[in-house]
């Protein structure tokens, strides 16, 4: 009984340690922020490895989402007799939930994970120590141009993921099941709104995401044991964590935001 | 002979000179004498008038009494393991030191404390008149622009190809244009003899190669000293032979003052003017290489010589043999 | 530190493609495209008895098409009657005054909206106008209706045949 409370105090002592250690990382990773102005580039560079290296997985995962909802939504609405909602059904759920949600768990597995072994292979080949030594800070040069990459990426990933979402729901809904064209749309518009739908769900949910899983994908890396284990360790605590993050924060978020 | 040069109220220079960042471009690849290196410095490539002379970094290399890196009762263990204990060397301006010991005696450790990458537990290190550990963030990273490290694996940026390699420092701390860069990275690949390998990456560089680069790129800023991590694990006799020359060469030509860290017993006392061996946490001897060879004690010699067994046991610590075998047998 | 001009120019494609993906977001599957039409509209005010379940944004049609939206809905409490202000595209500016304004739904679940019959006077409604309680027709309330029929059907059952196993009451 003694050992499993001394295991647990271990654990927790363990856990809120390293949370500890996460945060101040993000205080002075925010800190390195602003030099970037003068480094644009590295930041460009950082777009091009997160954002449009997903871009693909993003998009054939966003049509294959859409037009699953498309033929879903519409078996349950034809029953009803109101498969001319089908354009709300797709769209509402694309842009609240799945849009942003499911980018983001897309973009943990391919960018944050890509992000963390990268930072923890330098770490482990002394890239980062040799940037030291040559008095170049490598949270500077190496680890916020990756964070504000991702965090620029992510809100544009999942707008891109919902819009053809919709538009593989429009091609599966009207195209193939024969929904009215202008109902589709027409129903569409009347109730989707841009501030809470669009600006809340896809643009702020997505934002909060990509700022939580960069932010553990460039933790993990730089405080991964700079060995191969380490680092494939580190790899894998950053998709289940991030994962987690984005699905518990979604909660929150959609309670905040939605609740009436 | 190192210079400073900062071409003053020149137009066409003052843009690359701006925001306060020292540009160190005049060397001269020539032997090494004391009385001809204040005379002249060159005109770098590049600048169109005469540069005057704003400040000179050689006396940091002047040989004198008083030691560039200045290590006094140095302590610091990881955990229960005491790794330093007590730890006194001086670094002379101007010569090859070479730190000796087996594996694992916390030759990198003293490096990354020269370095102020690791903070000690008690002792200074005085590099240049300055306590490293007590310096701020800014004047840590001055004070590393002046120090190149060479780590044992290269520690080459793996996403850029050599010249990039070599221009990184020049890049981060500079404000050079890209024809200078490029004079810069040519002189100094052309030193390591791999200015042909400009382009390609550190994946397809050997490990003897690799070093070399790096080598290039600790010295690409015109540091006051260079330190080496390992720098002979692992090589080929040939690249071994490379560096060796490449470390004695370089100190001479460019007025270094080098700190080597490093197990290879006899290419370390060809080329080191001073040595201290390291073991168990301690400086157990230190003298030029004939001296040590000469008047070492019973350890030193153990070490020098490559003997397997003496006072550095071959075993770590451990219950009696027989008493460890009985117990498994009976568990 | 060059980065080779390819990666500038695909990273400046996948901003503006996120940008062009935002945009049709905004304009083709929400509201905005309305909204910033907002210019060329003008208001009228409808009071109902019952509007049942319409909504703020619920859409305005005439003979099938939309010409507008359900822009606020209130109480006036003095009368005791719901007031429903709409936003009608100034292109239909030729309502009568005298066109009924109902209150329907579209299909059994389908969403409810603002019915308009035009009626035959030669004056149009222009902005600011309310339209009375005569010219409007109340939500069709489906446990009222329902009521009404059991009621009708009750009545009407006991009066012809005497083994009706209900009993007005």
């Amino acid at each position: 009984m003694t050992d499993l409370l001394a295991h647990l105090g271990r654990w927790s002592l363990g856990f809120f340690e390293r949370l500890g250690r996460g945060h101040m990382f993000l205080v002075s990773l925010i800190a390195a922020l602003p030099q970037l102005a003068v480094q644009w580039r590295l930041v460009v560079v950082q777009i091009w490895s997160t954002g449009v290296q997903s871009l693909s997985i993003i998009v054939v995962s966003g049509t294959f989402v859409g037009m699953v909802l498309a033929l879903q939504g519409y078996n349950t609405l034809v029953d009803f007799g109101a498969a001319e909602s089908l354009g709300i059904v797709v769209a509402k759920s694309l842009t609240r939930e799945l849009g942003p949600v499911i980018a983001a768990l897309l973009f943990a597995g391919r960018a944050g994970s890509a992000l963390t072994a990268e930072i923890g292979f330098m770490k482990a080949t002394e890239q980062l120590a040799g940037m030291e030594m040559m008095a170049v800070d490598p949270l500077r040069r190496v680890v916020a141009p990756r964070y504000l990459g991702g965090v620029i990426a992510m809100p544009l990933l999942a707008t891109i993921f919902t819009a053809v979402g919709i538009l593989g729901g429009f091609f599966t809904g009207v195209g193939m099941l024969g929904v009215d064209d202008g109902a589709f749309w027409s129903q569409m518009q009347a109730s989707v709104t841009l501030k809470e739908d669009v600006f809340n769900g896809v643009i702020v949910k997505s934002l909060v995401f990509g700022a939580v899983v960069c932010w553990i994908s460039v933790f993990e890396g730089y405080d991964a044991v700079p060995t191969s284990e380490g680092v494939s360790a580190a790899t894998t605590r950053t998709v289940v964590h991030s994962s987690l993050a984005i699905l518990g924060l979604d909660f929150v978020l959609t309670a905040l935001m939605f609740n009436k | 002979m190192s210079r400073v040069c900062i071409p003053a109220g020149n137009a066409r220079g003052q843009g690359w000179a701006t925001g306060g960042k020292f540009l160190i471009l005049c060397r001269h690849a020539q032997p090494r004498s004391p009385t001809a290196s204040y005379q002249s410095a060159a005109p770098a490539r590049g600048v169109r008038r005469e540069p005057r002379i704003l400040s000179v970094n050689v006396p940091a290399n002047i040989p004198g009494d008083d030691p560039l890196v200045a290590i006094r009762d140095l302590r610091f263990s990881r955990g229960d393991r005491l790794i330093l204990d007590g730890i006194d060397i001086d670094i002379p301006r101007g010569k090859i030191t070479a730190i000796l010991g087996p594996s694992g005696t916390g030759k990198t450790t003293l490096l990354r404390m020269i370095g102020a990458q690791l903070y000690p537990e008690a002792g200074t290190v005085t590099v240049d008149g300055q306590n490293v550990h007590k310096l701020d963030r800014k004047s840590l990273y001055a004070l590393r622009k002046r120090m190149g490290m060479l780590f044992q694996a290269g520690a080459l940026l793996t996403d850029i190809d050599v010249f990039e390699n070599v221009a990184f420092p020049l890049r981060e701390h500079t404000d050079l244009p890209e024809a200078m860069i490029r004079n810069i990275v040519l002189m100094k690949l052309e030193l390591v003899g791999l200015r042909g390998a400009r382009r390609l990456y550190p994946r397809e560089l050997s490990g003897g190669m690799a070093r070399r680069v790096a080598l290039a790129r600790a010295i690409a800023l015109d540091p006051m000293m260079i330190m080496y991590d390992e720098p002979f694990s692992g090589q080929d006799p040939i690249s071994m032979g490379i560096l060796v020359e490449l470390i004695k060469e370089l100190n001479h030509a460019l007025g270094l003052t080098s700190v080597l860290v490093t197990h290879d017993v006899a290419e370390t006392a060809g080329i080191a003017d001073y040595m201290y061996v390291l073991s168990g946490s301690k400086v157990i001897g230190h003298g030029t290489p004939d001296e040590l060879a000469r008047d070492g004690s019973a350890m030193v010699k153990q070490f020098l010589q490559g003997l397997p067994d003496g006072p550095v046991a071959f075993h770590y610590p451990a219950e009696e043999f027989t008493a460890d075998l009985i117990a498994g047998s009976e568990a | 530190m060059k980065i080779s001009r390819s990666i500038e120019i695909t990273v400046g494609l996948f901003v503006a493609l996120g940008l062009a993906a935002l945009l049709m977001l905004a304009m083709k599957v929400s509201n905005l495209a309305e909204l910033s039409n907002g210019g060329s509209s003008y208001e009228i005010t409808a009071r109902f008895e019952n509007i049942g379940g319409l909504k703020v944004r619920s859409p305005v049609k005439m003979g099938g098409v939309r010409i507008g939206r359900v822009k606020a809905i209130g109480y006036d409490s003095q009368k005791y009657q719901a007031t429903v202000h709409m936003t009608i595209e100034s292109q239909y500016d030729k309502i009568p005054t005298d066109t009924t304004f109902s209150i329907f739904t579209s299909g059994l679940l389908g969403e409810q909206y603002v019915g308009l019959e035009p009626g035959g006077e030669e004056t149009y409604v222009k902005d600011g106008d309310e339209i009375s309680i005569k010219n409007t027709q109340e939500a069709l309330v489906l446990e009222k209706a329902l009521g009404q029929f059991l009621y009708n059907k009750a009545s009407s059952g006991g009066s012809e045949s005497s083994s009706g196993g209900e009993k007005s009451p």
